[in-house]
C-alpha cells in the first residue's frame, strides 16, 4: 500500500470517527443543559466548559457567562472552521483525504462521506439552533456511523481497510479518554457519571452489564476496562493492535515496529491492571496519562508508515 | 407532454433527430415515443434525481478561471445520442486508419525524418512544435506505440458527414462521463432503452488494461501498472480514480514515486515497490523536473533517465503532442497517404495556414467568417468564433496573428449537427460534437463507447465543459 494512501485512510478513519463523537458529546450536552439541574447558577457554563475540555479544548478559548455558552460552545465545537476538530473542520479533512483515495475505497464507502460532507457544507449555524441541533448532529452521527458500516461491509478487509481501523479505534481511544478527563465525578458522582456514559455511548451497555444506577467507579471500570463494549479504551486498544498486527504480518505477542511495541504495552496495562490501580492517582491523571500515549502512538505510526521514505539503497 | 416536434430550424444544419423534412428519423422513432409517453413532469422529476445521484457520487469536474477549484456537475442531457451500426463502422474504420497514420508519424519524426527528407511534411512546421521533443530522437518505445489513449474529436457537416475537428492525442479525458453517463441512464431511464440493442460501454477500462499491460517493458510477465494523476484538484480527477478502480490499479501521484538507478518505484508501507507501466495523466512538461519544468511538483526526477533507459512504460508517450499539434492536423490525410498507402476515410476540416503570407491576408480579411484556434490552447480555450465576436475581439486576434501566425489556424465555421436536448423543460436543438476514443495496442481497437458532448447554450457551437458544454450518453447500435 502507497504510503501516502495508508496516511489518507488512518486521518480518514480519525476524522469520521471525530466527528461522530463531537456530535455526540453536543448532543448529549445540549439534551442535559435543558434539565433543571443544569440551570441552578453557574452549573451551566461549568457543563459547556467541561464539554470543551472534552473536545480537547483545556481552558481555550474562554467561554462567556452571559447564558450564551451553549450557543459559543455550540459554534465552536461544531461550526469553526479555525477550529481543526470541529465537526464541519473534521468533515471537510475527512473527505479530502476521501477523495485522495478515492481508488482505495468502494464507491458506496465514497458517497457516504461526500454525502455527509454535501450534508454539512449546506447547513448554517442559525437555522441550525433554530430548530434544535438534534437533527443536525443526529444526521452528522447516522452518517459518519454509515461510512464505518460501509466500509466494513464493502471494501477488502486488507492493509486500506486495517488503516482505517487504526485511525477510527485511536480517534475513539483518544476521545474516551478525553471525556474521563473532562468530567468531575467527586463533586457530582450520579450526574456527572451519567452524563459521561452518555457521551461514550454507553449508558444502556453499562446498566445492562451492572444491574444498577452508575456509580462513579463502576461507571468508570466499564468505559476503562469492558471488554466487549466497543468504546471502552481497553476494546479500542485491543482493536488497533490487531490491525496493525494484521498490517504487519507480525505474530500476536511480538512487534515489528515502535508504535506496535507501544500499543502492545498499553494494551497489556488495561488487560491485567485492576481498575483500583489504574486509577490510584485519580480518574483525570490516568486518563491524560492515555491521552498522552495515544498522541505518542500516533506518531510513532506515523514515522514507521508514512514517513518521506529514504531513497532506497 | 413534452412537444416532440421540432422547436427550431433543421434547414442549415444536420440534425440527429430529425430530417428536414420534420419526420423523425427511423432509429429515433422508439426513444421519441418513449419519451412522449413518460411526458414532461415524469422526465423532470427523474432527472432532479439523476443530478443529485451525479452529485453525490463526485461526477464534478473542476472550473480552473472560476474562485479556486471549484466543482461542478458536469451537466448531464438524458437525452441520448444515437449512432447506428453503419454510422460507427464508418467511424471506427476511419478513426482506426487516422490513429495509425499518426502512430507512424510520431515513430518517423522521431527516427529518421521520412517524411520530413520527402517533404511530404514541412520540417519547420515540425520543429517548431510546442510539443516536439528533441529527448525522444532514437528513443524505442515498446512496439513502436506512442498513441495508447487518443480521442479524435468530430462534427457532422450541414451534410450528416462525419469529419475531424481534432485529433487528441497526449492525455484526452471524458472517458469516465462516458461510463458514468450510461449507469445514470440505465438506473433512471432504463425505460429508453427497451426497444434499442445498445452497444455496452463498460468493457473500456478492461480493454485499456489490456494495452496498458501489452506495452510492459519486455520481461515483466505481471508488469505493475499505475495510474499517475496530478491529484485531487485536477479538473480531471474524478476520472483518474475511476479508472484506477476499474482497472484495479494504483493511482499515484508523483511523489509516491521514486527513481533509483533509473528504475522506478512505488514508496509503499512495505518499501519500494519496482513500477512497470505509468499510464500518465500529467503532460510531458510537468512529469520530470530534470528535463522539462524544473518548478514541477507534480512529476518524479528522474523519470525521463528511467524512461530513455527502457525500465518503464509511460502511456502515452513523451513526445505525442507533435501529432495532435493543431498546424500538424492539416498534414494528416497527407499521412495516411504516405504512411498507409490508402485514401483517408474521414475528411478534415478545411484549414488555413497562417504562415503562409497569402492565407494569412486571407484569414485577417475574413476573420468575421473563420474560427480561429490557437496551436497552443485547448479546452475551448484561446479561440475566436469570427462570426460571433466582437470588432474589438477581431482586432486582437488579428495583431495577435500577425506577431506569431505560428501560433494560429483558421477554419471555416462548420455549423455541427443538433440533438435534441432538455433544457429548462422543453426539448430544443443543440450542437454536438462526438470524441471516440482509441486503444493502440496489439491493433487500433475504438470501443463503441463515444463521448458526446452538447453546447448547452442556444446557438453556441463550443462543446467544451469550461466552455458550458454538457454531454449525453451516446448509444452505438448494434
Amino acid at each position: 500500500m502507497l504510503s501516502r494512501v495508508a496516511d489518507s485512510l488512518f486521518w480518514l478513519g480519525r476524522n469520521v470517527e471525530r466527528a461522530e463523537t463531537i456530535a455526540r458529546i453536543l448532543d448529549v450536552n445540549y439534551t442535559r443543559a435543558m434539565d433543571l439541574y443544569s440551570q441552578r447558577d453557574g452549573r451551566s457554563e461549568k457543563l459547556w466548559h467541561s464539554v470543551m475540555q472534552c473536545a480537547g479544548f483545556v481552558m481555550e478559548p474562554a467561554l462567556p457567562s452571559n447564558g450564551r455558552a451553549a450557543h459559543e460552545c455550540f459554534e465552536f465545537c461544531a461550526f469553526d472552521p479555525e477550529n481543526p476538530t470541529s465537526i464541519v473542520s473534521a468533515v471537510r479533512i475527512a473527505r479530502t483525504n476521501a477523495l485522495g483515495v478515492r481508488a482505495e475505497i468502494t464507491t458506496e464507502a465514497w458517497e457516504s462521506i461526500n454525502v455527509l460532507y454535501l450534508y454539512v457544507e449546506e447547513q448554517k449555524l442559525r437555522s441550525v439552533m433554530r430548530e434544535g441541533p438534534s437533527k443536525f448532529l443526529r444526521r452528522v452521527r447516522d452518517w459518519s456511523q454509515a461510512f464505518a458500516g460501509i466500509s466494513d461491509a464493502t471494501m477488502s478487509h486488507g492493509d486500506g481497510w486495517n488503516f482505517i481501523q487504526v485511525g477510527r479505534f485511536l480517534e475513539r481511544a483518544y476521545m474516551t479518554a478525553r471525556i474521563l478527563d473532562g468530567i468531575d465525578v467527586a463533586n457530582e458522582p450520579w450526574h456527572e457519571s451519567q452524563r459521561m456514559l452518555e457521551m461514550c455511548c454507553a449508558s444502556a451497555p453499562f446498566a445492562q452489564a451492572s444491574h444498577h444506577a452508575p456509580d462513579a467507579r463502576d461507571a468508570t471500570a466499564f468505559v476503562v476496562l469492558s471488554e466487549t463494549f466497543p468504546r471502552s479504551l481497553r476494546f479500542c486498544t485491543r482493536e488497533i493492535d490487531e490491525a496493525m498486527h494484521r498490517i504487519s504480518r507480525s505474530p500476536r505477542g511480538t512487534f515489528a515496529i515502535d508504535a506496535e511495541r507501544r500499543v502492545g504495552r498499553l494494551r497489556s496495562q488495561l488487560d491485567y491492571t485492576p481498575i483500583d490501580d489504574l486509577l490510584v492517582d485519580g480518574v483525570s491523571t490516568f486518563a491524560r496519562g492515555l491521552v498522552r500515549q495515544y498522541e505518542l502512538l500516533t506518531r510513532d505510526i506515523e514515522s514507521s508508515y508514512f514517513p518521506r521514505l529514504p531513497v532506497p539503497a | 407532454m413534452l412537444d416532440l416536434q421540432p422547436q427550431y430550424a433543421v434547414a442549415h444544419h444536420y440534425d440527429e433527430l430529425y430530417r428536414p423534412d420534420g419526420a423523425p428519423r427511423p432509429h429515433y422513432e422508439a426513444l421519441a415515443k418513449t419519451l412522449g409517453r413518460l411526458g414532461r413532469d415524469e422526465i423532470l422529476a427523474r432527472v432532479q434525481a439523476v443530478n443529485t445521484a451525479l452529485l453525490q457520487r463526485g461526477v464534478t469536474f473542476t472550473v480552473y478561471a472560476d474562485s479556486a477549484g471549484t466543482e461542478r456537475v458536469f451537466p448531464f442531457d438524458i437525452i441520448p445520442r444515437i449512432l447506428t451500426a453503419e454510422e460507427w463502422g464508418r467511424i471506427e474504420r476511419g478513426i482506426q486508419q487516422r490513429v495509425r497514420a499518426i502512430n507512424s508519424f510520431i515513430y518517423d519524426v522521431y527516427h529518421g525524418e521520412r517524411i520530413l527528407r520527402e517533404k511530404r511534411v514541412p520540417r519547420d512546421l515540425v520543429y517548431s512544435s510546442k510539443n516536439y521533443n528533441r529527448e525522444m530522437i532514437d528513443v524505442d518505445v515498446p512496439h513502436d506505440v506512442y498513441i495508447h489513449v487518443s480521442g479524435i474529436d468530430l462534427i457532422r457537416d450541414e451534410s450528416g458527414t462525419f469529419m475531424v475537428l481534432e485529433d487528441n492525442c497526449r492525455t484526452p479525458s471524458g472517458i469516465s462521463y462516458v461510463l458514468e453517463n450510461r449507469d445514470v441512464l440505465k438506473r433512471a431511464f432504463p425505460d429508453l432503452f427497451n426497444d434499442y440493442a445498445v452497444c455496452p460501454v463498460d468493457d473500456y477500462p478492461g480493454r485499456l488494461l489490456d494495452v496498458l499491460r501489452y506495452v510492459a517493458p519486455r520481461g515483466s510477465a505481471q508488469p505493475n501498472v499505475v495510474l499517475l494523476t496530478p491529484g485531487i484538484y485536477n479538473s480531471a480527477y474524478f476520472e483518474h480514480t475511476l479508472l484506477a478502480r476499474r482497472m484495479g490499479i494504483e493511482l499515484v501521484e508523483g511523489r509516491d514515486l521514486i527513481v533509483v538507478d533509473n528504475v522506478v518505484f512505488l514508496k509503499t508501507t512495505r518499501g519500494p515497490e519496482r513500477v512497470d507501466v505509468i499510464y500518465r495523466r500529467i503532460d510531458d512538461d510537468y512529469l520530470d523536473p530534470l528535463y522539462f519544468k524544473a518548478d514541477s511538483t507534480l512529476g518524479v526526477t528522474g523519470l525521463m533517465n528511467a524512461y530513455r533507459a527502457g525500465n518503464v512504460t509511460i502511456a502515452n508517450a513523451i513526445g505525442t503532442g507533435v501529432g495532435d499539434d493543431k498546424s500538424v492536423y492539416r498534414f494528416v490525410p497527407e499521412m495516411i497517404r504516405f504512411y498507409l498507402d490508402e485514401e483517408p476515410l474521414l475528411d478534415n476540416v478545411p484549414t488555413y495556414d497562417c504562415t503562409d503570407d497569402v492565407q494569412r491576408r486571407h484569414v485577417i480579411s475574413h476573420l468575421d467568417a473563420l474560427v480561429v484556434k490557437n496551436t497552443n490552447a485547448s479546452g475551448g480555450y484561446g479561440m475566436l468564433m469570427g462570426p460571433y465576436a466582437s470588432a474589438d475581439e477581431r482586432a486582437a486576434f488579428k495583431d495577435l496573428i500577425e506577431a506569431n501566425p505560428r501560433d494560429f489556424i483558421a477554419q471555416p465555421v462548420i455549423q455541427l449537427s443538433s440533438s435534441p436536448t432538455l433544457v429548462e423543460g422543453v426539448m430544443e436543438g443543440r450542437r454536438v460534437d462526438l470524441r471516440p476514443f482509441a486503444l493502440y495496442g496489439r491493433g487500433v481497437d475504438v470501443p463503441a463507447a463515444a463521448l458526446t458532448r452538447v453546447a448547452l447554450r442556444e446557438g453556441s457551437l463550443v462543446v467544451n465543459s469550461s466552455q458550458g458544454g454538457g454531454s449525453k450518453d451516446t448509444w452505438v447500435l448494434q
